[in-house]
């Protein structure tokens, strides 16, 4: 009786029951190729690009309308003989949070796109 | 008393005759069966017809449409049981917490603390180092994993960390590295820095949600 209660109580928001990887990796590899597709490096507009990719990702994650909260980090590197790395550790609740990576890339540039997501406990 | 018996041997009698006819004459039950296959989307018929099925033996053929039969009536019982069961799998993943009646964290996240825990680390590390890939490689892991310890050691209750290190080679190629977080500005925060030498540049974040 006490977990049908408590199942009704949490029913109406969406419970995190694990993070949905690849919708988000879905979400996130659309909008990179909506703004950077078809386009060469350009240090002017590499700002721009950043930030409208971060943006437009972070507001179709949350029109997934889940419960929770959210960091997106972008790097765009220019294709060149160059060497990058990148390492991420996170202390979290394995069971409901998650993390997603996109990697992209054209002629000239490549671009690497992480999603952590944090769930809310409601 | 003997009445009693007589109306049992009548009733008796009725039984054996339904099953007999059922036995001499299997082929009446059939239409049933085709129509079975033909209604099976629709489980309450369905079950319905198949109740009547079972209560007879009979020839080989029908008993494999039975069994058939049987197997679509199962997967539609299945799925009225998933529903509770599933409910149970979502209350026990999600571990349930009492209310604290907190509304905010009680100690903060040391921002400018982390800043000086992630220059030690990041200047202690890359000092002397030349980029070379194989290194590096292993370094931004180890980097990560004893950035991760040294602000787990500051013991901050409720809090999760996300520690994300970047180390790349410096050459005239231009990079540029963003991140946005949607979160509770009150009780959430980051910590950056960037370190430089002759070959190399590392930069390592670190994000601090806090358990709501």
């Amino acid at each position: 009786m006490r977990s049908l209660l408590r199942a009704w109580v949490a029913l109406p928001f969406s419970l995190p029951v694990g993070f949905n990887a690849e919708e988000a990796h879905n979400i996130v590899k659309d909008c990179v190729d909506g703004v950077l597709g078809g386009e060469d490096y350009n240090h002017n507009n590499i700002n721009q690009w950043t930030a409208s990719i971060v943006e437009q990702s972070l507001t179709h994650l949350v029109k997934l309308g889940k419960a929770y909260k959210y960091i997106v980090t972008c790097a765009v590197v220019q294709k060149s003989a160059y060497g990058f790395h990148t390492a991420s550790s996170c202390f979290w609740d394995t069971t409901a949070d998650g993390t997603c990576t996109v990697r992209w890339e054209n002629r000239t540039m490549n671009c690497v796109v992480n999603v952590f997501a944090i769930a809310i406990v409601l | 008393m003997v009445e009693k018996a007589s109306v049992l041997y009548l009733g008796l009698c009725c039984i054996n005759y339904f099953l007999i006819s059922l036995l001499l004459f299997p082929k009446s039950l059939f239409p049933q069966v085709m129509m079975m296959s033909d209604i099976a989307k629709d489980p309450v018929a369905h079950s319905r017809k198949k109740r009547g099925s079972v209560s007879s033996l009979s020839s080989h053929e029908f008993q494999r449409r039975e069994i058939h039969g049987r197997t679509k009536d199962s997967m539609s019982t299945v799925s009225y049981m998933d529903e509770p069961s599933q409910r149970d799998d979502v209350s026990r993943l999600t571990v349930q917490m009492e209310n604290t009646y907190q509304l905010g964290p009680p100690k903060h996240f040391p921002v400018v603390t982390v800043n000086h825990i992630l220059k030690d680390v990041l200047t202690n590390y890359l000092q002397e180092e030349e980029y070379e890939p194989e290194l590096c490689r292993q370094m931004t892991k180890t980097i990560t994993e004893v950035i991760k310890a040294q602000v787990k050691d500051l013991v901050i209750p409720r809090y999760k960390f996300i520690v994300i290190v970047h180390i790349g080679q410096l050459n005239t190629q231009s990079i540029l590295i963003a991140s946005r977080c949607l979160w509770d500005p009150k009780s959430d925060a980051f910590s950056s820095y960037v370190f430089r030498n002759a070959s190399l540049f590392a930069l390592a974040n670190v994000y601090a949600v806090y358990l709501e």
